[in-house]
């Protein structure tokens, strides 16, 4: 299973960050989430969730001196034990999906809340997917392959009623990632 | 009672002139009276206030401007995310406020206080940095004339910190309109009553925060329990998804089938163009992204981008209904892009649009009419839908430059210069007319009237409901209906959360009491808390009238009284000034002030 993140679906509402500090850190405090929802304008305007993707080759832990960090049932999970919190991993993972607060020893890292991942649950814009890795690149190739057709909209009748399908829209009504 | 969550009990207060700054402790009677955000605002203007011999010049170092989120902002729930900023407004010489979204004030709240109150005034253009118990105050004499966006990104700069949040003021703020905003999270605004201009006069162009706290609160099982509940209440709501596609913008064509669409400076309530600057024009051609305020869901902003034509490249958040409806239809403009244009100058600047909208209108007609010559506009010729006009109006409100000087200065510096515009500048108190028309809803003229900051609809937006079910309401039930929305909109202020999942989804009343005790640890009913914002509402009267308002005050805009709605559904509806008098003397009663509208509280 696969957390995909659809940056143009987020609105920025942050409710992701709230649902994961308060289930995972027992405290109402966004700085404590193990996602970080980037929000950029106006040029260019992006709502971009940050959060770890379990890489198959985890940079994070390049430069770890302890080796604290493994990967496990396609997780990458953080040897507590093994920390020495020097924060070697939020310079080196590439997405800047590790985090640290002030009041936490050790850095913050998403491990997917034991297969039901809580930012999921919570976003109310579908902009977090948790899917099996097959769905992956799906959305992807099929909107290559109607581009390919230069097909915007269909026009059909449903019990006698002239009804038009939209394909070109990226808010995702009918197109599901 | 006793308080377990909720408050960190202290405020911050900076004075500017001195360069200091002083923690205040709270303690829990006056948490537990005046809840938070609005409601502290209220109180420390009205303490300011009393021990300024009842006197304060609002553009003076003396005014204070109070920033204070609620007990609610930042917390797991929907729409937490609103901030009060509280002042004594240029604009209409008495008290004034306006909530403003985004996440600002969760940032705020983080840092570790209820409430930050400034005083005093800057040596030199400055902003202020809030890093939790860090405060500072750095000289910022670069941003002098630049954008809020611009401020923004110089603070950046200067801080060399990419995540803090930044509320700025734009050029208008630093010249002294009367109607600037303050700006935070690229497009929220702190609007209408001038708390730029606040801002301004302290030479604060910026305030800067980062806050890493966690917020209190007291029940947090009891907390995720309900706020799951209300989450899946809105989601499963018919209209949750058009909300998130369109959010306020769907209110143009609802406003123009009613018959309460300013069309033409409030001449008229439909536009006949209204089809080419709603929701569904926006969606089609111009929307890129959904945007959101800190933890709701129901993303009710837009992010538009014009992709060709002469406004081509223009992107901003917006426009909102109010926005669209003062630019575009009261200005005989529907070109969508225009409104783009007109939306993203106002924010850039730091100005009002509704003020911005109202005031132009006027002009537009005051020409029209003859009651100002073209050289009155310094040769500008400028008539309905004239886009460009009205845009390089808006450029001269903010400059100062020219005619702009006195449109700058609001409603009241207009009708100084040219007293015939009375019938023509909608306004209350001094605060221009809103984007509803309310002369056929009695209710709403009411509200416009009563509200203790001038003729903005926050307070009470009475319109639809008298509209639609209204017909049957005898006088007295409209004003207790005013009073029950300008008691219940304010608590919305005090608690830090926005009104329109109540207002818009219908989400029950009931969930702000049980929000408030898993937070707080408080058991209270409703009706105990709307007994507080009751209280509020008095104390922000009791301000006005320390400060010379009385019932000649109470009254709508000249045009709502006097020129019958000439088509529409509307038509030929006009507020009857004695039946207004009979409904203000219930208002009166009901609210158990006397017959001049004076509460018996003092200070
Ligand atoms: S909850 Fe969803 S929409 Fe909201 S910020 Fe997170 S990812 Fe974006």
């Amino acid at each position: 299973m696969h957390l995909t993140v659809i940056p143009e679906r987020c609105s920025g509402c942050k409710v992701c960050e709230l649902a994961c500090s308060v289930g995972r850190q027992g405290v109402n405090n966004p700085k404590k989430s193990r996602i970080r929802v980037m929000v950029l304008y106006p040029h260019p305007v992006i709502r971009m969730p940050i959060v770890c993707k379990q890489c198959g080759v985890p940079k994070c832990g390049d430069g770890c001196p302890t080796s604290a960090i493994y990967r496990e049932n396609g997780i990458v999970q953080l040897d507590r034990e093994k920390c020495i919190s020097c924060n070697q991993c939020l310079t080196s993972c590439p997405f800047g999906a590790m985090f640290l607060h002030e009041d936490i020893e050790q850095p913050l890292k998403c491990d997917l809340c034991d297969g039901k991942p809580l930012c999921v649950e919570a976003c109310p814009k579908e902009a977090l997917k948790f899917h099996p890795k097959h769905i992956l690149g799906q959305a992807h190739r099929l909107a290559a392959a109607r581009n390919y057709a230069k097909m915007s909209k269909v026009e059909y009748m449903d019990g006698g009623q002239r009804k038009v399908l939209h394909y070109t829209k990226a808010r995702g009504k009918k197109d599901e990632r | 009672m006793s308080v377990k969550g909720g408050y960190f009990f202290r405020i911050l207060d900076v004075d500017l002139t001195r360069g200091e700054t002083t923690i205040v402790p709270i303690d829990e009677s006056f948490v537990l009276k005046y809840i938070g955000g609005r409601g502290f605002g209220a109180r420390l203007v009205a303490d300011h206030l009393k021990k300024s011999g009842g006197k304060c010049d609002p553009l003076g170092p003396e005014n204070i401007l109070v920033i204070a989120p609620g007990p609610l902002t930042g917390v797991y729930l929907p729409a937490s995310g609103k901030n009060s900023f509280v002042t004594l407004s240029p604009a209409t010489g008495i008290y004034g406020d306006s909530s403003m979204g985004g996440v600002f004030g969760v940032e705020l709240r983080q840092a570790g206080y209820d409430a930050v109150v400034l005083r005093g005034r800057a040596p030199e253009l400055s902003v202020l940095t809030i890093e939790d118990d860090r405060v500072g105050i750095l000289p910022l004499p670069q941003a002098a004339g630049v954008s809020t966006l611009e401020a923004e990104k110089l603070v950046r700069e200067a801080t060399g910190d990419e995540d803090m949040k930044i509320a700025s003021i734009g050029m208008a703020g630093e010249n002294g309109v009367v109607f600037s905003c303050v700006n935070a999270d690229w497009s929220r605004n702190a609007g209408r009553i001038g708390i730029g201009a606040v801002m301004g006069s302290k030479n604060l162009k910026s305030i800067a925060v980062r806050g890493s706290k966690d917020l209190p609160v007291y029940d947090l099982d009891a907390l995720v329990r309900v706020s799951r509940e209300g989450y899946d209440y809105l989601k499963s709501h018919e209209f949750f998804r058009f909300w998130q596609e369109q959010g306020l913008m769907s209110v143009v064509d609802y406003a123009n089938a009613m018959g309460i669409l300013p069309t033409h400076n409030f001449k008229e309530t439909v536009f006949d163009r209204a089809d080419k600057m709603n929701g569904y024009v926006m969606e089609d051609r111009y929307k890129i992204s959904d945007t959101a305020c800190f933890g709701c869901s129901m993303s009710c902003g837009n992010v538009c981008l014009v992709r060709e034509g002469k406004y081509r490249g223009t992107v901003t958040e917006g426009p909102e209904y109010e926005s669209a409806a003062m630019l575009g239809s009261n200005l005989g403009a529907s070109n969508f892009a225009y409104i783009l244009k007109a939306n993203a100058l106002c924010d850039d600047l730091g100005v009002d649009t509704i003020s911005t909208g109202s005031i132009i209108g006027s002009m537009i007609e005051g020409l029209e009419k003859g009651i100002l010559t073209q050289e009155d506009l310094d040769g500008d010729e400028i008539t309905w839908g004239d886009e460009e006009g009205i845009l390089r109006l808006i450029g001269k409100i903010a400059g100062r430059e020219g005619v702009g000087d006195t449109l700058a200065g609001g409603a009241f510096a207009i009708l100084k210069r040219w007293p015939d515009m009375e019938g023509v500048l909608s306004h209350v108190k001094g605060l221009e007319q809103s984007a509803y028309d309310a002369r056929a809803a009695i209710s709403m003229a009411l509200g416009y009237g009563t509200s203790d900051i001038g003729a903005h609809h926050t307070r009470a937006w009475t319109v639809a409901s008298e509209l639609e079910n209204g017909a049957g309401w005898g006088l007295e039930e409209k004003a207790e209906f005013v009073i029950y929305h300008q008691t219940i909109r304010p608590l919305f202020d005090m608690l830090g959360v926005c009104r329109l999942p109540w207002i818009e989804l219908g989400f029950p009343e009931e969930y702000y009491q049980r929000f408030y005790q898993a937070v707080t640890g408080v058991e209270r009913s409703m009706d105990d808390l709307l007994e507080c914002s009751r209280h509020v509402y008095d104390l922000t009267r009791t301000i006005n009238v320390t400060l010379g308002i009385d019932r000649k005050d109470d009254y709508p805009p000249r045009r709502t009284l006097v020129d019958p709605v000439p088509s529409g559904p509307t038509k030929g509806n006009v507020v009857d000034r004695d039946e207004y008098e009979k409904i203000l003397d219930l208002y009166y009663e009901k609210r158990g002030w006397d017959s001049d509208g004076k509460p018996s509280l003092s200070l």
